[in-house]
């Protein structure tokens, strides 16, 4: 009845098997018995790049929604039934995606699958006018306490802003506007799932205490019957050039630092040329031994604090981020001048042999803290089946990791983050 | 009309216990817990040192904070830079965690560089460099810690309720890592005297957990087992005791929420009640439904989430309902909350006990599936003076709680009419209607004072 591919046995020992329903659910089964528990994990591949104008923060407005309610489900009760089974039961939005995810004793398997499986299919049977307004509150004050009552929290967006155009799918947060939380109607609940919300859109990993066969039979209990839909195209957006003309902003705020941020387009998360500008950006800016911290932190003392990341993304392009936060009497202006000298040196002389060693040996035991746990090895394989269509493409990470070379990675920060390809943020404390 | 298949119902779970460690000791003494467990290639050791924070003396407080970040910055062997380099090309992440009961110093590393790893470790742990110029550094970028600490209306609530609800003179009234005025008193001298007086193998426990590609005894004993400190001084846990009630608004012009801090002193668990009050305070606070968050969250959208903790420390310990209200509904949200916690007519429901119950019993197997999920809890139970089965007995005490115990001992506990109440927010939004709820007594203290 179904065509049921088995996948390598890793040299890790996690075995990966993968399973297409009729109505086009994918299914990961990756079982572990050494403790009695099972991850469940749906990707939906839909994040706040799919937001049309105008109703930004969307995506994870709708996510709140999917817990108010289905056919068979009382609002609120998917996660009190959960958690009165065993559960850690949640759920996220981002840029690519939204992820519902529990983990759970094993004998509450069927329970999970039945709720997910009823939202999957019955989610507006239950929408009310009430239980959208409630959940907007509940969001709005989730903004205030992330982004709108915290120093420095609104970076990210200034940030989006300088880096993509205000139309491009990264052009703005996932938590959105106050403006189009606000003007998000009903009607948008219903279009939103119908396009999004269906069987073929999504992907089914289950992890932990139990046999593919098994999981894969469950699986088609409650998820067969759904109707696929159609599979929503993704934004248009092709991969753009390199930032160019130095876009510059200031912001100030009650802090009580300055501090100047960098930012960067990078290429799509999925290739060689993502991990080399990764690898190039923990060795800029991760850690103690990073050179950022080396030289702003401990050399010269000018900084509090420094950091560097790649946030990787699907859609045509990456996101990549640098920062330092002010000591003292040190002006943000000395801060970007120090940190663009840095960087210029690592773009001319590439990472050390040592240097990248030890980027590869931090990648290392992040990968296998990554895979130990069931319920981020069942986010993980959710990730690469719906952003690169393989999971089993995990077992493959730290062999792809390990073989980019010191050239590699100069070549790829040479086409991503030459001096006329950033922007830069200064953030000041404003006067008391 | 659609057919459902109607909601399925749990299988019972599997027996499950907490691993049982193998335990051994080092030639000079220091107690080893070891956890082999298959699958878990990233090996977690903690080394648990008994030197309570009440050791550091009250004018320099912070001192062991200091003294633990400047633990990786060089050793007599390895200057800063390439002692750091040498961990990291490992693959190792070594980190420091100070509470009031003990310190604990922490390696993550792949197993097949755990050898390597653990003789760094032992480096920073037994023969730091402490140099003056990393000192001070890390004394400067504390200061600046504290400072953003200030500047965040959450760690402000929690930094001004930890002062209020312990008694002033006691340790746990202050902020772990010190304040401004003794961190800024913390030198070079201070701190090596520091690691000399109290860093030591007496009274120490190393617990090692993951799947291990070489022996661990034989490794501990090689990179630990030769340390001594023949002055090494043992100082014994400070009790906290409770500060006077205090209704405090901290202002915080123009926010646009408030943080809201509820609570009192606490019990610890050893004492008797620990099971019946988790339970309660899980009820209360805890589930997504719990009382709390199903009308302050899902019924009225006051705030993203409000719960009950309960911090237990080696005696006593503090409990609060904490959360953030946008500044339009904090008085309705605190009255609310006043009702709320008052379980005279409302007891908790045999329902309620059940789900927590569960709750608790089904989350330990994956909370304790990995290396450092397990080590954490060992070193956390060693800190607190608690047996190696805790976990197991733990659970077989929360079973056996009724709803009547709950109610009891939540009562005996929580007196809703005698609560500490610390608001971070716009006090000229907040303070008269505050008053007028209610909260008579209330002091407004000035931002950054």
């Amino acid at each position: 009845m179904w065509d049921m591919t088995s996948g390598p046995i890793t040299s890790l020992g996690y075995p990966i098997v993968q399973h297409t329903l009729e109505n086009g659910l994918r299914v990961i089964s990756s079982p572990d018995h050494l403790a009695p528990s099972v991850a469940v994990n749906i990707w939906y591949d839909v994040g706040s790049r799919d937001e049309e104008q105008g109703r930004t923060g969307f995506a994870h407005l709708f996510e709140h929604v999917m817990f108010q309610g289905s056919a068979n489900v009382a609002s609120g009760q998917h996660i009190s039934l959960l958690q009165a089974a065993g559960a850690v039961v949640n759920a996220t939005t981002w840029f690519d995606r939204t992820n519902y995810f529990e983990t759970l004793p094993t004998g509450g398997l069927d329970l999970a699958l039945w709720l997910e499986a009823d939202r999957m299919s019955t989610l507006l049977d239950a929408l009310t006018q009430e239980n959208l307004d409630n959940q907007r509150e509940v969001v709005k004050e989730e903004k205030r306490q992330r982004y709108d009552n915290v120093p420095y929290g609104d970076v990210m967006e200034l940030l989006n802003t300088l880096t993509f155009p205000p139309d491009h799918p990264y052009g703005h947060t996932t938590i959105g506007s106050m403006e189009d939380l606000d003007a998000a109607t009903l009607d948008d609940v219903h279009s939103f799932f119908r396009r999004h919300y269906v069987p073929n859109n999504a992907v089914l990993s289950i992890v932990g205490d139990v046999e593919p066969e098994d999981a894969f039979e469950r699986a088609d209990v409650y998820f067969g019957p759904l109707a696929s839909g159609s599979k929503p195209p993704k934004p248009g957006a092709g991969p753009l050039q390199p930032l160019s003309g130095l876009p510059r902003t200031e912001s100030s705020g009650k802090v009580p630092a300055d501090a100047v941020y960098f930012s960067w387009r990078l290429p799509a998360t999925g290739g060689r040329d993502f991990d080399a500008v990764d690898l190039g950006l923990t060795v800029l800016g991760h850690g103690q031994t990073s050179r950022l911290h080396k030289q702003l932190v401990r050399g010269t003392e000018h900084a509090e604090s420094t950091s560097a990341s790649a946030l990787g993304l699907i859609g045509g392009n990456s996101f990549g981020f640098g920062y330092a936060r002010s000591r003292d009497g040190i002006r943000p202006e000395q801060l970007e001048q120090e940190m663009s000298e840095l960087i210029d040196q690592l773009l001319t002389d590439g990472p050390t042999d040592e240097e990248l060693r030890r980027a590869k040996a931090q990648f290392e035991r992040h990968w296998l803290h990554e895979l130990a746990r069931v319920d981020s090895r069942a986010d993980v394989l959710g990730e690469y089946a719906t952003l690169h269509g393989d999971p089993h493409l995990i077992t493959s990470r730290i062999a792809e990791i390990s073989a980019i070379g010191s050239e590699d990675v100069r070549a790829a920060l040479q086409e991503w983050l030459r001096p006329d390809q950033r922007a830069t943020l200064i953030y000041r404390q404003e006067a008391p | 009309m659609r057919e459902f298949l109607p909601r399925p119902s749990i299988a019972p779970a599997a027996v499950w216990a907490f691993p049982e460690p193998q335990r051994a000791r080092l030639s000079n003494d220091i107690e080893l817990l070891i956890f082999n467990l298959p699958g878990q290639h990233v090996i977690s050791a903690h080394l648990v040192l008994g030197v309570p924070l009440n050791a550091e003396p009250r004018d320099i407080e912070g001192v062991a904070t200091i003294c633990a970040r400047t633990l990786d910055e060089g050793t007599q062997r390895h200057n800063g830079e390439e002692f750091a380099e040498l961990l990291e090309t490992e693959g190792a992440g070594f980190g420091v965690d100070l509470s009031l009961s003990g310190a604990q110093l922490v390696l993550d590393v792949p197993a097949s560089h755990l050898d390597r790893a653990m003789e760094l470790f032992a480096e920073a742990v037994t023969e730091p460099s402490l140099a003056e110029r990393d000192v001070n550094r890390h004394v400067q970028l504390r200061l600046a810690e504290i400072e953003q600490a200030q500047a965040n209306s959450a760690q402000t609530a929690s930094i001004a309720f930890r002062a209020a609800v312990f008694e002033e003179t006691k340790r746990a009234a202050r902020m772990s890592g010190g304040e401004p005025d003794t961190i800024r008193q913390v030198t070079p001298d201070a701190v090596a005297a520091f690691h000399h007086d109290h860093f030591g193998p007496t009274g120490a426990t190393l617990v090692l957990a993951g799947d291990f590609a070489d022996d661990p005894i034989a490794v501990a004993e090689r990179s630990l087992g030769s340390w001594r400190n023949d002055d090494q001084r043992q100082v014994s846990v400070q009790e906290p005791a409770a500060g006077p009630r205090r209704t405090l608004l901290i202002d915080r012009p123009g926010a646009v929420q408030a943080d809201v801090r509820y609570g009192s002193f606490g019990i610890d668990r050893l004492d008797p009640r620990w099971s019946a009050i988790s339970v309660a305070s899980y009820a209360m606070g805890g589930a997504f439904l719990s009382r709390l968050n199903a009308v302050l969250r899902e019924e009225k959208g006051y705030t993203y989430g409000v719960r009950m903790n309960f911090g237990p420390l080696r005696t006593g310990g503090s409990f609060a309902v904490q959360g953030s209200f946008r500044t339009d509904v904090v008085v309705d949200a605190l009255a609310t909350t006043r009702d709320l916690i008052k379980v005279d007519s409302v007891p908790f429901s045999s329902q309620e006990v059940g789900d927590a119950v569960a709750f608790f019993t089904g989350v330990s197997p994956l909370r304790y599936a990995t290396a450092d999920g397990v080590a954490d809890q060992a070193a956390t139970q060693v800190l607190a003076g608690l047996p190696d089965d805790y976990v197991d007995r733990s659970l077989a005490l929360l079973r056996s709680v009724t709803p009547e115990g709950a109610t009891e001992a939540y009562r005996s506990v929580v007196h809703p009419d005698d609560l500490t109440l610390v608001v971070v927010g716009d006090a000229e939004r907040l303070a008269d209607p505050l008053r007028a709820s209610g909260f008579a007594d209330l002091e407004v203290r000035p931002a950054d004072s």
